[in-house]
């Protein structure tokens, strides 16, 4: 392991003081002089021609000072796949048809919220309705209604991955099985709902201010909808409360708050409620898996065929990646010599699904990890050490993805069995108790460029100044994760400074280097560290050629950044501290301030990504097998996210993902009926709350990443997957119950009960 | 959405509150804590062109044991209060329980039992236990006051017998008689911040191990919070044995009608007041041997 100075530490978030106290300023807390309020008006069919909308009504409302329809707007398509043209399906507004209830049809900017709400229900929209689908089953059939002209088979992605001869793997394998599993979808539930408000300033150009986790997409998409040019848009991002994948697509509200404040010459914000958050807002997949596996006697896994239909709701939105990634995760965990993928997007009439952490993962994983399970028990081998024999390790080669360069998977499986006293509790534990094991693989980051951006994946910026500190810029978005606090550290040992020294710009279109993809797929440590590395290498490069100058050094000397020095690394006296050092640069350079400019962009790395965190879990459950309520007793977890930067950040990385693995598998779920969402609440949205965590015990296995930023790689999205097949599993364990159809609900537990029986 | 204009009243007697809702005449609304009122009104499903705050009003907090009397709770008195009362804690397990687990810290802070029962959802957490404690409340207006037992309260969900200018002042309990027990028992999908989505609640008089008295209340299985009435039936008068306690679990789900709705379906809404029947008389029975 290395020795690190900063890195490692726990040292405090960057913005913990000011949202402790209250003090951090999201969008909704801003406002503009002469600023007016956007409302939506949304769709209560789920699919319908729009025959006609009368706003005049509404316009004559006393307040209300702009209403727009799509037919007000410059009607072009966005979404994310740049590269691919006919996935960008979505418009700003409705035109001619609506999708799905919630749908997005006029909005309305007025003097206050209420008025702009009470002119929404002035708006006379005529629909003649027409038959909608609901699920991947319906919408696949042959002469189902069409949502998209383009796409009459409502597939609007198909994503195919194969290697190695699967028949013959199949034909060779001892043993088959092949199973089909159905996970449902759930809400990111940010506290923070979504908000953006836009200016126009006297020449035409806009900034906005909006909830986002990836500000340089909503520039490049807001520029094209509003037929502008990309520097004509600046987006600054202030405090996000959480996004977990919901918040990184250009939405109708930042367009409508841009495109409103041009028309009308006022600052315009938009701010969603939290039941529009649930009846329209974006969501993990629910999705539909076919998977057969072959094995030999041993354990060994042979081939893998896998297929799975993604419930994708009305429109792309990051659909096709999340169709793309599942299929990788497929054969990501394990070792599969012959392995074959199929995945449709399939449109359906209910709000788009999107990213949301795990990125297609937490489905895939679940579904492969309950299937180990399965086939561990018929082969007699304990869950343990069917994982052990087929799990990946250092130098593996994924075909057509990549060589894993680190990887900490059977480390961690040891560990949680250790930890977990695995091997005596799962023999003996009394009845209603049950444990159980669920592992996980993920991307540091993707490769793949579908958004086609000119620029780096990753880019910073540090200015040093002669009084010792420096001002590090980068595009990189911090929502929660805690990134800014962790470039910086990055920065401070890469310099040897201390925090307090670097000040800090990030996530401002306008003013940070071009560019970052954004907070996503768990890319921003890796990418945006490896930029801010470049950065300071460049940096250092000057002040070492200044004091090599100064002390007329051999040129064999090393040097070093150290403890606010800039020295010889054989003889600290020949040195300078780190502002006479910035100061003799510029002097060398006549004035010139010193300034350098890093990037990242993955190479030789495939086209998936450039490194892969891995872990295992093991849940303990007691089930009140009267009721079937399942209370998670503790959880052991062992992970491998290369150097830990932070350790804490670490820690609230798991602590969160374990929470919305408790929600995934336990309590939370859409309640749908014919479209239309029920649950529109936090009471009735059953996310975990505080007093539903479970005693947590962790491990950080110590491995060190090549391709990452002092040895680091991802840790905030391959945690979401193992915590529900972990609770499954220990249900199982507990009840004889194997679930297949994700959420476990105490009904479900009670049924299969009684089935065992 | 934008509050309704409306009249905000802030008397500091009871007789002055009583005037403003007999001058006011229909569509004056009682406040108390304004968990439920504030809600709906800011969600537009109530528009009253009056608000009697009764917050002001000296006494009507009050949350007060004798032994004699048995428990009284007040129309302010919150539902935290109640909770956390010593002589409720001890005498009164069911109440306890409902009253500290429902909804969240900052309900259980702000809102009132009163209120919960004025509000009258089928769910409220706190009528099945009163209920069965065998509560009355009190109800005031300028024509005088009446008592009405909780059981012949509630009419529908959202209705009451309250009749215009009418306020409800207090909630009485009588004292737990010897050799009784209370229990309350619910289920939820989280352990914190939730709503019952099926509750019972339960309270019995035993004479040995013979049940003497024994009321059965279960909420969110009908439009009102309703008694197993020929689970009652079963148990009266006999002598207490795991047999019986699982009949009269059995006759509870019979009885009980739910509906199938976001929080649960109607077939585990009834298997619940089964499980729940038999774990709350199991544990009325354990108290009332230990009182």
């Amino acid at each position: 392991m290395k020795q690190f100075n900063i890195i490692g530490t726990d040292v405090p978030r960057t913005d913990g003081e000011a949202k402790a106290r209250g003090t951090a300023l999201y969008t909704d807390d801003m406002k503009l002089p002469g600023m007016l309020h956007g409302r939506i008006l949304r769709s209560p069919v789920a699919h319908a021609r729009i025959v006609h909308i009368d706003t005049s009504r509404a316009a004559l409302l006393p307040g209300v000072k702009c209403i727009v329809t799509g037919e007000d707007t410059p009607k072009i398509k966005y979404g994310n796949w740049r590269l691919f043209p006919e996935t960008q399906d979505e418009l700003p507004l409705a035109v001619d048809k609506v999708r799905f209830i919630g749908d997005e049809v006029a909005a309305v900017a007025a003097v206050d919220k209420d008025t702009a709400e009470e002119a929404l229900a002035l708006i006379q929209v005529e629909y003649e309705e027409l038959p909608a689908v609901f699920d991947v089953d319906a919408a696949m059939q042959s002469g189902a209604p069409i949502i998209h002209d383009y796409c009459p088979t409502n597939v609007s992605v198909n994503r195919k991955i194969k290697y190695g001869d699967v028949e013959k793997g199949l034909a060779e394998s001892d043993y088959v099985r092949e199973d089909t599993f159905t996970v449902h979808s759930v809400s990111h539930a940010y506290l923070e709902p979504c908000s953006a408000m836009a200016q126009v300033d006297l020449d035409g150009r806009i900034t906005i201010w909006t909830s986002t986790q990836a500000p340089y997409i909503v520039q490049c998409l807001l520029a094209s909808t509003l037929d502008m040019r990309e520097n004509d848009i600046r987006v600054i991002k202030p405090y996000v409360g959480g996004g977990f994948g919901g918040k990184m697509e250009l939405r109708t509200w930042e367009f409508c708050a841009a495109f409103m404040a041009k028309k009308t010459g006022r600052p315009v914000k938009f701010t969603l409620s939290r039941e529009e958050e649930f009846l329209a807002g974006r969501r993990r997949h629910g999705m539909k898996i076919r998977s057969k596996v072959g094995f030999k006697k041993d354990g060994t896994l042979v081939a893998k065929d896998l297929s799975i239909q993604l419930d994708g709701g009305a429109f792309n939105a990051m659909g096709p990646t999340a169709t793309f990634l599942c299929g990788n995760f497929g054969a990501m965990l394990y070792r599969y010599p012959h392995y074959r993928f199929h995945g449709e997007h399939v449109y359906t009439n209910k709000p788009p699904a999107s990213a949301m952490r795990g990125f297609g993962a937490p489905q895939s994983l679940y579904a492969s990890e309950i299937q180990m399970n399965l086939a561990a028990e018929e082969l007699g081998i304990d869950p343990i050490d069917i994982r052990l024999k087929n799990a990946q390790v250092t130098g593996d080669e994924i075909p057509d993805v990549a060589v894993v360069s680190s990887c900490g998977l059977v480390e961690s499986i040891e560990a949680v069995a250790k930890m977990s006293n695995w091997k005596e509790k799962r023999k003996s534990l009394k009845p209603g108790r049950g444990i159980g094991i669920g592992c996980y693989s993920f991307i540091s980051g993707g490769v793949f460029n579908w958004f086609n951006t000119q620029y780096p994946f990753s880019a910073a910026e540090i200015r040093a100044f002669s009084d010792g500190t420096v001002h590090l810029l980068t595009m990189a978005s911090d929502i929660g994760q805690g990134s800014d606090t962790v470039l910086k550290q990055i920065l401070a040992e890469e310099l040897g400074i201390r925090m307090e020294d670097i000040r800090m710009t990030s996530a401002d279109t306008a003013m940070t280097p071009q560019a970052d993809l954004g907070t996503w797929g768990s890319r921003v440590t890796l990418m945006a560290g490896n930029a801010v590395i470049d950065a300071a290498k460049k940096i250092k490069e000057q002040l070492f050629g200044a004091v090599s100058a100064r002390f007329n050094l051999n040129v064999v000397h090393d040097l070093e950044c150290k403890d606010g020095r800039v020295q010889s690394k054989a003889k600290a006296s020949y040195g300078l501290s780190f502002g006479e050092a910035v100061a003799m640069v510029q002097k060398a350079n006549r004035g010139e301030a010193l300034v350098a400019r890093g990037s990242y962009t993955p190479r030789g790395k495939g086209l998936v990504t450039p490194a892969f965190g891995f872990g295992a879990q093991v849940a303990e459950v007691e089930v009140d097998r009267k009721t079937g309520l399942v209370e998670v007793k503790q959880m052991w977890t062992a992970h491998d996210c290369g150097t830990v930067i932070n350790p804490r950040s670490v820690e609230g990385q798991l602590a969160g993902s374990i929470q919305m693995g408790l929600g995934y598998a336990l309590s939370e779920q859409f309640v749908m009926e014919d479209g239309k969402t029920l649950n529109t609440n936090f009471l009735d949205y059953k996310m975990p709350t505080a007093n539903d965590m479970p005693p947590s015990e962790v491990v950080h296995i110590d491995t060190y990443e090549p391709e990452g930023p002092m040895g680091a790689k991802e840790c905030g999205e391959g945690l979401a997957s193992p915590t529900a097949p972990a609770i499954s599993d220990a249900v199982y364990h507990a009840t004889g119950y194997r679930c297949r159809d994700l959420p476990i609900t105490p009904e479900k537990i009670l049924e299969g009960m009684k089935k065992g029986k | 959405m934008r509050l309704p204009k409306f009249e905000y009243h802030a008397p500091t007697t009871l007789k002055g509150a009583l005037r403003i809702l007999e001058q006011e005449g229909p569509g004056v609304q009682v406040l108390a804590g304004g968990t439920d009122l504030v809600v709906k009104m800011t969600l537009g499903r109530l528009k009253p062109k009056a608000v009697v705050d009764v917050k002001g009003i000296d006494g009507l907090d009050q949350v007060r044991f004798d032994p004699n009397e048995g428990l009284t709770i007040g129309a302010t008195a919150r539902i935290e209060q109640v909770a956390s009362h010593t002589e409720v804690q001890r005498l009164y397990p069911a109440l306890t329980a409902a009253a500290g687990v429902m909804a969240n810290v900052q309900v259980r802070n702000m809102g009132t039992i009163v209120g919960n029962l004025c509000n009258a959802a089928p769910s409220a957490e706190n009528a099945p236990p009163l209920m069965a404690l065998g509560a009355d409340v009190k109800l005031v207006s300028l024509k005088g006051e009446r008592t009405l037992p909780l059981d012949d309260f509630f009419r529908g969900p959202g209705l009451t017998a309250i009749e215009p200018g009418e306020i409800m002042t207090a909630i009485h309990v009588p004292p737990p008689l010897s050799g009784s027990g209370n229990a309350y028992q619910r289920i939820s999908a989280r352990c914190g911040v939730d709503i019952a989505a099926v509750c019972v609640g339960v309270a019995a008089v035993f004479d040995g191990s013979v049940c003497s008295k024994v009321r059965i209340v279960m909420g969110a299985v009908a439009p009102v919070p309703m008694h197993a009435t020929e689970a009652e039936k079963l148990l009266l008068g006999q002598k207490w044995t795991a047999d019986l306690l699982e009949e009269a679990g059995r006759k509870a789900m019979e009885e009980a009608r739910p509906i199938s709705d976001v929080r649960a379906t109607a077939t585990y809404r009834k298997q619940m007041v089964n499980v729940l029947t038999v774990r709350a008389l199991q544990e009325v029975y354990e108290r009332a041997q230990t009182v």
